[in-house]
This record gives C-alpha cells, structure tokens and sequence, in this order.
C-alpha cells in the first residue's frame, strides 16, 4: 500500500462514526425526512454489507426526500470517497456544510476528497479547520498523515499518524 | 440529612451499583476472548447464500466454528479437513460453521472469491460472513485459521492455526463428540471455575473503564478461587505495566509459570515485559521459544519487535511477516514494526505502517 493509492475506502464504523456525530433530525410526521430517515438507515446497512453502489442510490433517494439533510450529504460523500469518485464526493460534502457550516465529520471528509483530487493546500486548510473545530480529531489526524505522505513529508506524517492513534485510543475519534 | 433522605441516598447507591454491575457484566461478555469454559458469544451473520444465522437459533447442540479466509494458506487446508468431518459425521448431532473473516467488509469481489473457494474445494456446510469482523473480535481470533468448539452454549475447545500436533488432538476431540473413539487418548481441555471467569470478565471490564482500583482485586480473586486459571494472571501483569509497577508484573507472570510452564499467552507477556525494560537478550529468549510453540500471533511480533531492538532488522521483519500471515487485522504489528522502522530511520516504512495501524483501528481499508 502506498500513501497515494487510490480507492481508499472509508468503512460502516467511519459511517458509524458520521451517525453518531451528525444531525439527523427526521422531524414525526414529515414525510420527506421520515423517508430520508428510512432511506439513510437502509444505506447503512447496504454498506456495512460493502453493497456501496445501492447505498449510493438509497442516499441519492434520501437527499431527494429531504434536501435540508447535511448527514445525507456527508454519508454520501463518504461513500463517493470510498468508491474512488473524488469530485462527487467534494459536491457531496460542499452540500453538507452549506446547510451546517460546522459539521466537523463534512470538513474532514472535504479534506480527504480535495487530498484524493491532489490539491493540497486545499486540502490542508479543511484539514487544520476541522482540527479547530473537532473534538473527536483521530480521523483528522490520519488526513493530515495522508497530506505530509504525499509531500514525502515523512516526519510530519509520523507525528500526525500517531497522534490520530493516540487520540483514537484515548477515545477522541 | 434525616433518617428517610439517608435512607433514599443508600438506596439509590445501590440502585446505581446495580445498574454499573448489569452494564459491566454485560460488556465483559461482549469483550469475552477465546477461552475454554467461557459462554460463547452469540452472532447473527449472513450466509453467503444470503440467509441469516444466529448461533442461539442452531439446533444443534454442538457447534464447531472454523474461522478461515481465502488468503490464508491453512485455511484451505482446515477448510478441507473439516469437510471430510463433516461428510462423515453431519448427521451425528454436530454442525460445522466456517466464519469468513476474509477482510473489515465483505466487497462483492470477496463475495465471488469466497464463492469460488468454497466450489474449489466442496465445501458444504454453511459459511458465514463475518461482516466488519465482529465475531472475529468477540471471539478474540488471534490467527486464521481458527477452530471454536460449542457444546450446549460454552466453548469447550479452542484452537489458533492449524498446528501438527494440536489440530490431530482437537479432531480426536471431535471423535468423542459424535460417539466414535478417538485414535489416541483425548485429554479434556482445562475449564476454570465458572465464578472465576465471572470474576476476570469483571475485572476485564472495569480495565476497559479505566476503573483499574476496582480492576485489582478482582483478577486476584479469581486467581485465588482457581489458580489454574491463566487469563487473569495475564490480565493483572497487563494492569501492573500500565500503572507502572513492572515488578510486580513480573512475579505475578512467574507465579502463573510456576502453574503452568509453557503456557504460551503468559511467556509472551514475561517476554514483552523483558523487552521493555531492556532486558532483550532475555526476552528473545523467551519469546522464541513462545513462538515455536505455534500460532500465538502476539509472540511473533513480540519476538519481533525484540529483534528489532537488538539490531536485528532482517530476523525481525521476517518475524513480522509470519505475525501478519496469523492475523493482518492486529493493528499492533502496524505499530511495532512502524516503531522498528522508525527506530532504523527508515522514515517513509514507519510512516505507511503507522498510517496502517490507523487505518485499522479506524477501520479504513483499501
């Protein structure tokens, strides 16, 4: 494996982890975002099944439903970026945080598009802005890890690397 | 404060004590490792033919679990072994199950590949996906292939790899569980007291809590009520080196020796602990002979991660690569081998294993 290989993948517990750390408030009784709700639960499973592309349609279905939705934006910019699909995946992410400015697990993930399309110092200012913002920052880490690897930057890369282990074991993920 | 509100106080401690011990006892069951005599832990898991199977919904009363993947050169052969089993022997009362743990998540490419190992060599009974690799964890796999004997709900066999010796003993094992004689004497394997195991799981859990002080004097019971019982010394030398009293780690590992001398889980862990504190000759020794005794995965990076540190990069590489054969999904060889590296300055190495081990732990794959 090399520190630019493509298709990285982003697994169910990175989903998970996007579950758990974005607004998902399908309001009772509204029809679009209850469906976008069901929409989102059963791309879940399909990717935790690595059934990505019907995951892909069943969070294109959930945008549709409820376009107010940034944790659909997100979860699909996370599987574009697992299916290699960087521009979609930046589309994806941009959708999130222009309906929630914050959303720190968009920020990172627009970080690693923006790595994958190889521009970096764009990258690296989502990157440095979502470690602002993010106090679950291991995945952060493991951004800029990837960042100083493709500048051969190998130190720096170490450094970033092992604090995202080191966060990510004290919890911070 | 009145009599009544002391009384709502100490209520409510109790209540609340109630509530940690369910939760605790809970989540040591869901941390429980490989270990003889243990209940074992429950799973739903796809099969590859699309339908679901939980253990608990298993009629029969004697479940064999074999954890395999289609990259791992003995799973082939365990898988093989157990066919020939399984056609003998199905309708004594006995299933096989093989356990895919083939990768974090199952692609649809892993799906054909899985598919067409089991054509290759004419599996029948069921496999199942091990989808994120759950019941690989709660099992505590340390190596593929991995054997899991179930008999009326508790592990009653258990065995890493596919050693020589050991795997002809399990299949004797086997024998005296559909009614056949075995060709050579089977010994049972050792089951520790029940309350013992309740005691270590306990202990386990207030670790994983960072409750080490309530930690303590758990394992300690549990090696007083069974002093056979070898998890807990282990656990309790893990809990000393974490809060730094490296001495007695050490009598406590040497006690457990004098219990059981080659018992492999606890030389590995008194050759980590000389290892780390220098003494490196020693733990080479140790941790060699640790990892002649099979596939204990952690004494092939241990071993290796002591090589490492006595210069010995080539030997200790190697050692690494046999560990990863055993078990690709241990994010600790990523990040000892990263820090062997690193220690050599061979920065660009240590880097991509160090963004390995991250990417496990993050689950994040190719």
């Amino acid at each position: 494996m090399n520190a630019g290989s493509t298709g990285r993948m982003f697994l169910p517990a990175t989903l998970a982890f996007v579950l758990l750390l974005s607004p998902l408030h399908a309001s009772a009784g509204q029809e679009g975002p209850e469906k976008s709700a069901a929409l989102i639960r059963e791309a879940d499973t399909l990717s935790a099944e690595g059934n990505i592309d019907s995951a892909i349609d069943r969070l294109k279905g959930a945008v549709t439903a409820d376009p107010e939705n940034p944790g659909a934006y997100d979860r699909l910019g996370y599987l574009f970026l697992r299916k290699g699909q960087a521009d979609d995946a930046v589309n994806a992410f941009n959708s999130a945080l222009r309906l929630q400015t914050d959303l720190r697990t968009a920020k990172t993930g627009l970080g690693l598009a923006l790595l994958k399309k190889g521009d970096l110092d764009a990258a690296k200012k989502e990157l440095t802005a979502a470690l602002s913002l993010n106090p679950y920052p291991s995945m952060t880490h493991y951004g800029l890890g990837l960042l100083y690897e493709k500048q051969n930057d190998y130190e720096k890369a170490i450094v970033e690397f092992k604090e995202g282990i080191r966060t990510f074991k004290d919890g911070k993920r | 404060m009145n009599t009544t509100t002391k009384r709502m106080v100490v209520l409510y401690l109790l209540l609340f004590l109630f509530v940690l011990s369910i939760t605790l006892v809970c989540s040591a069951q869901a941390q429980a490792l490989l270990q003889t005599g243990a209940q074992a832990p429950n799973f739903t898991l796809s099969g590859v033919d699309g339908k679901d199977v939980s253990l608990s919904a298993i009629p029969e009363k004697k479940v064999v679990l074999v954890f395999w993947s289609t990259w791992s050169a003995n799973s082939k052969k365990a898988l093989r072994r157990f066919e020939e089993f399984y056609e003998k022997f199905k309708d004594r009362g006995i299933l096989i199950a093989g356990i895919n743990a083939e990768n974090q998540t199952i692609s649809p490419e892993d799906r054909e590949n899985i598919k067409k190992t089991m054509k290759e060599l004419g599996i029948t009974f069921p496999v199942l996906l091990d989808r994120n690799l759950g019941s690989f964890h709660d099992y505590g796999v340390i190596a593929l292939p991995s054997t899991v004997v179930i008999v009326d709900g508790k592990i009653t066999y258990e065995l890493p790899g596919l050693p020589l010796v050991g795997t002809e003993q399990m299949f004797d094992y086997l024998l005296t569980l559909v009614g056949e004689k075995p060709r050579t004497e089977v010994v049972p394997k050792y089951q520790p007291r029940y309350d013992a195991i309740a005691d270590a799981n306990l202990g386990r859990a207030f670790i994983k809590k960072k409750m080490n002080m309530m930690a303590y004097p758990l394992l300690k019971k549990a090696i007083e009520k069974d002093p056979r019982y070898m998890l807990p010394y282990v656990e309790l030398a893990k809990l000393y080196v974490t809060d730094g009293d490296n001495a007695n780690a050490e009598e406590i590992l040497r006690k457990a020796l004098t219990v059981e001398p080659d018992n492999v889980a606890v030389l590995t862990e008194l050759g980590y602990l000389f290892c780390m504190t220098g003494r490196i000759k020693d733990a080479i020794d140790i941790l060699d002979k640790a990892a002649q005794m099979g596939s204990y995965t952690p004494s092939h990076y241990y071993l290796a991660y002591a090589l490492g540190k006595d210069g010995r990069l080539k030997e200790a590489l190697a050692a690494f690569d046999t560990a990863l054969s055993l078990n690709p999904f241990d994010y600790r060889i990523y990040l000892l081998r990263a820090e062997t590296y690193e220690n050599g300055k061979m920065l660009k190495e240590a880097s991509a294993d160090y963004r390995k081990a991250l990417e496990l732990l993050l689950q994040i794959s190719n």
